[in-house]
């Protein structure tokens, strides 16, 4: 009769090839093409060192791409998060109808990028969009603009739309994080003499700093990773001023066919993106065992 | 139905060494019980019987079938034990009603549908509960669910019943007629059963004979009535019974070729039938232990009596319990005192010489 | 908390804004989805269209129709798949001990947050050489494999929640590894498939690199890419694109309304989104 954790890993085995290949494998792979001269359509898989990462370092597109993945990790994460947590903390309130607001603020979260890019691409038309149209009939015409076609602020548009999308679920976190205190302590502290703001600021946000970190580094993940939406909305356009990592890779890759090129910036997100999950999962790790 | 061997068993759980050289022999259709407190490893022993958890070393027989021996790679799965196991939270399967339950074990083996239903009956009938058999766990009570958990542990004869604390979680009322319960169906049907729990009163009412464990060493195993009048050590002693044997720690000293304890506050001159003994073990740091029940008290100094000061009367009905202090101990005296004892007051205790206990003060160990 | 009553209202009426300003681009969506395109030039989006029509509807839905089905095959298949083998895995993970079960854990744990980026070149690769390129078949392996992690851990933290003793009781009443899945944890995990699988639907019905990577413009098509064909190719038709948006939107929105609060749980137990 085989051994209980013989049965267990048979059992994992073929998850364990699956995730091993499309994972790790992959992720070498990736590594190892970005060692290579394959830039063309045909696949080849000559050695050649590092010269592309030297070739990133002088590629202006890659720095624009870099900055505005910077500008979505300083500027959209912690929007969404301060917006998410004041709506936790009006929500916690005992509101009437808590549900339906609930509902309303997490249903952009749930939707494709590519629904939400369709909508904000239609809120942003210059000439018939929702937004310069609304600013026009309500008198405020002077306020209208390029939005996504203006390369000063196209990028500003993106990230808002973005919060739009984000905040319910960072609304989400804050209210479970804030409906996990017990009540007797607030109660205790209200006792205390705190209360409004003052009992939020005390006894209420110092305990979320769990739930704040994780939300902080989820959506700087995605800052780094966004795609979709930026695809759909401008394609990096007008110009390069809505580049992306992800984007500038899937550009070099399969538009220009510069395969090696892109595996290397694609390692480069990686490395990125896993210097900010590695530590996180380590310290919170550790914090649990504690 | 089945001896248990248990030879040198030893499980460790990280740094906490959980069992540690166990050695236990059980009869067959013994009713025997793992005493102690929490994290004694009592409950470590009977997952190792049950084949639940793998011990580090040992030996486990069941009659002349070694089921388990991590040195020599044996090990039989719990599922070929013919061991039926009741636990702590009846761990009855929450989305099956009372009668699937209890035939799950025979569904396991395939058993005949009529056989399972027959087997049903007559187990449910056994234990008062064949109303209940078309309901799900969660609208049972405490007490029922705990004879659900039982049927389904004796539906298929198992060869040992094993139980962890099966009635911890019940009140106190029903723990006393479950107590009662289990004795009777134990009579009836003569399974060999090894009886985990922290509560020296079950213990004591239940098991032929007791095993006492502390931090996974084996204390003393005797019938409840020896544990009871002659514990091996200081621990057994304060263990069993309640209110708890009074210990007071003294220095021995010897007073015209007689030993004496010196107590602090008084010294007691030990009973002749202990001298020799005592005297035999040259040591010097002792403990005095006297059973509740064994004191008298009275408000005159005696020769040889024990003063102390009254603090409390506290009258449970049927019995009247003291409680002194001699120095910084508090002792608990079971008697009727007499007349001229009041609180606040000195009052001297008369030991019933007979029955008192002195232990080695180092290890803890009976003396005599 | 309780506020006196004129903040109250004031509290009331920042909820209500908000609520406005999420409800904003769907309502402009939906009513400039309604319009003939004689409207949609001289109405202002936020308008009601003066003399609905489901022709924009209509429209998109030729262009989306069939993506719309190769979406909901692969969409479902994937989260099966997936559900299934997560509900598997984290059983052995979270109700069989053995030694680097701890490891598997977290060798799974870091699939979930990969880049896509980081494995597109080499899934290209691996879908063309399997003969699975621009198929149905790529699309469900892909979702399939890169589900697993996540569904892993739901089930496992899921499996988790249920006492050991129940695990314990089936085996000493005879159970195998196998029976005690099938007749003990499996009955249990109602709630856990639904929250894995409406998880899974969603973000898989709702991505777009896997789509754009592997079935661009073939027969397997999903809606996604579709939906943004239709925005590269007709950007004046404003009124088709909405449609087709909001067709694209539907299960999902459906999915959320009637399910949400297991979509919910499934946000909290770490999904990431994109």
């Amino acid at each position: 009769m085989l051994k209980e954790g013989m049965i267990a890993l048979l059992i994992l085995l073929p998850s364990i090839a699956l995730v091993g290949y499309f994972v790790y494998a992959s992720i070498g792979w990736n590594v190892i093409v970005s060692l290579t001269d394959w830039n063309t359509l045909k696949p080849s898989y000559n050695i050649i060192g590092f010269s592309h990462y030297a070739e990133i370092l002088q590629d202006s597109t890659f720095w624009i791409s870099f900055q505005n993945n910077l500008l979505l990790i300083l500027l959209f994460v912690p929007s969404s998060i301060l917006l998410g947590l004041f709506l936790a903390i009006l929500l916690d309130n005992k509101v009437k109808g808590e549900g339906v607001f609930r509902t309303i603020y997490l249903l952009p979260f749930s939707l494709s990028f590519v629904i939400t890019a369709s909508l904000w691409a239609w809120m942003y038309d210059p000439s018939v969009g929702v937004i310069n149209t609304l600013l026009q009939g309500i008198g405020l015409g002077f306020l209208k603009s390029g939005w996504v076609t203006d390369s000063g602020i196209a990028m500003y548009c993106i990230i808002l739309a973005l919060v739009w999308q984000f905040s319910g679920y960072t609304m989400l976190i804050f209210l479970a994080g804030i409906r996990s205190i017990p009540e007797s302590q607030v109660m205790a502290a209200e006792v205390d003499g705190a209360h409004g703001f003052g009992l939020y600021r005390r006894v209420i946000i110092p305990q979320l700093k769990s739930s704040t970190l994780a939300t902080f580094v989820i959506l700087m993940v995605f800052a780094l990773k966004a795609f979709d939406f930026i695809y759909i909305l401008t394609f990096g356009g007008p110009g390069y001023s809505t580049f992306v990592l992800p984007l500038d890779m899937f550009r070099e890759t399969f538009t220009m066919n510069h395969f090696a090129y892109g595996a290397a910036i694609a390692t480069v997100l990686f490395v990125v993106v896993m210097a900010i999950v590695v530590p996180y999962l380590y310290t919170s790790s550790r914090r649990r065992e504690a | 139905m089945v001896k248990v061997i248990i030879k040198n068993l030893t499980k460790k759980y990280g740094e906490v060494q959980a069992v540690k050289n166990l050695d236990l022999d059980i009869e067959d259709k013994e009713f025997f019980v793992l005493l102690g407190p929490s994290g004694c490893g009592k409950s470590t022993a009977l997952l190792c019987i049950a084949g639940l958890l793998r011990p580090d070393r040992g030996e486990i027989w069941f009659d002349n079938k070694l089921v388990t021996n991590p040195q020599r790679d044996v090990y039989l799965p719990p599922q070929q034990r013919e061991v039926a196991m009741v636990f702590q939270d009846y761990a009855l399967y929450p989305h099956m009603t009372v009668s699937q339950n209890i035939a799950f074990p025979l569904e396991v083996r395939k058993t005949s549908k009529s056989e399972v239903v027959k087997r049903v009956k007559a187990t449910a009938e056994l234990l008062g509960i064949s109303q209940l058999l078309d309901r799900k766990p969660k609208q049972l009570s405490g007490g029922q669910r705990q004879r659900v958990a039982l049927g389904r542990a004796i539906i298929r004869e198992p060869k040992i019943f094993l139980m962890d604390e099966p009635l911890a979680n019940l009140d106190a009322k029903l723990r006393v007629y479950m107590r009662v319960e289990l004795k009777k169906l134990h009579q009836k049907l003569g399974t060999t059963t090894v009886y985990v729990t922290h509560d020296q009163v079950e213990a004591m009412s239940l098991g032929d004979r007791v095993a006492v464990l502390k931090d996974g060493i084996l204390q003393q195993v005797a019938a409840p009535t020896e544990l009871y009048d002659a514990p091996k050590n200081t621990f057994v002693a304060g263990f069993i019974g309640s209110p708890p044997m009074n210990m007071l720690n003294g220095n021995l000293v010897e007073k015209d070729e007689n030993l004496t304890i010196d107590l602090g506050v008084t010294t007691f001159e030990l009973p002749h039938w202990m001298q020799e003994k005592v005297k035999e073990a040259k040591v010097s740091e002792v403990v005095l232990g006297f059973r509740p029940e064994h004191i008298t008290l009275t408000g005159k100094y005696q020769v040889n009596t024990i003063e102390a000061k009254v603090e409390m009367c506290e009258s449970i009905g049927r019995e009247v319990h003291v409680h002194l202090t001699v120095g910084d101990n508090s002792i608990v005296a079971v008697t009727t005192p007499a007349e001229d004892v009041k609180v606040g007051k000195a009052a001297w205790m008369v030991l019933n010489e007979e029955k008192i206990h002195i232990f080695d003060g180092k290890t803890g160990g009976i003396l005599a | 908390m309780k506020l006196p009553s004129p903040t109250r209202v004031l509290l009331y009426i920042v909820l209500i804004l908000i609520a406005f300003l999420i409800v904003l681009p769907f309502w402009a969506g939906i009513t400039t989805s309604l319009k003939t395109s004689i409207d949609v030039i001289y109405t202002i989006p936020v308008e009601p269209p003066p003399s609905p029509t489901f022709g924009p509807w209509m429209d998109a839905l030729e262009v989306m129709g069939r993506p719309l089905l190769n979406s909901l095959t692969f969409t479902i298949f994937a989260t099966i798949f997936s559900c299934i083998i997560g509900s598997i895995n984290g059983y052995a993970l979270s109700k069989i001990r053995f030694k680097g079960s701890d490891i598997v854990f977290m060798f799974f744990s870091l699939g979930i947050f990969i880049p896509y980026q980081t494995v597109l070149i080499p899934l290209v690769l691996t879908m063309s050489k399997l003969g699975l390129y621009n198929t149905l078949g790529a699309l469900v392996l892909a979702h399939t494999a890169y589900g697993i992690p996540i569904c892993t851990l739901i089930f496992r933290n899921f499996y988790k929640e249920i006492p050991d003793s129940l695990v314990m009781a089936a085996k000493t009443d005879g159970a195998g590894t196998w029976k005690i899945y099938r007749s003990i944890l499996l009955p249990l995990s109602a709630a856990a498939f639904v929250v894995a699988g409406v998880l899974q639907f969603t973000s898989i019905w709702d991505d777009f690199l896997f789509g754009l990577i592997l079935a661009r413009g073939s027969e397997a098509l999903p809606a996604s890419v579709a939906l943004a064909n239709l925005r590269g190719t007709t950007t004046a038709n404003w009124n088709v694109q909405m449609a087709g948006a909001l067709w694209f939107a539907l299960p999902v929105v459906i999915v959320y309304l009637v399910l949400g609060k297991y979509l919910i749980k499934g946000y909290m137990a770490g999904a990431v989104k994109g």
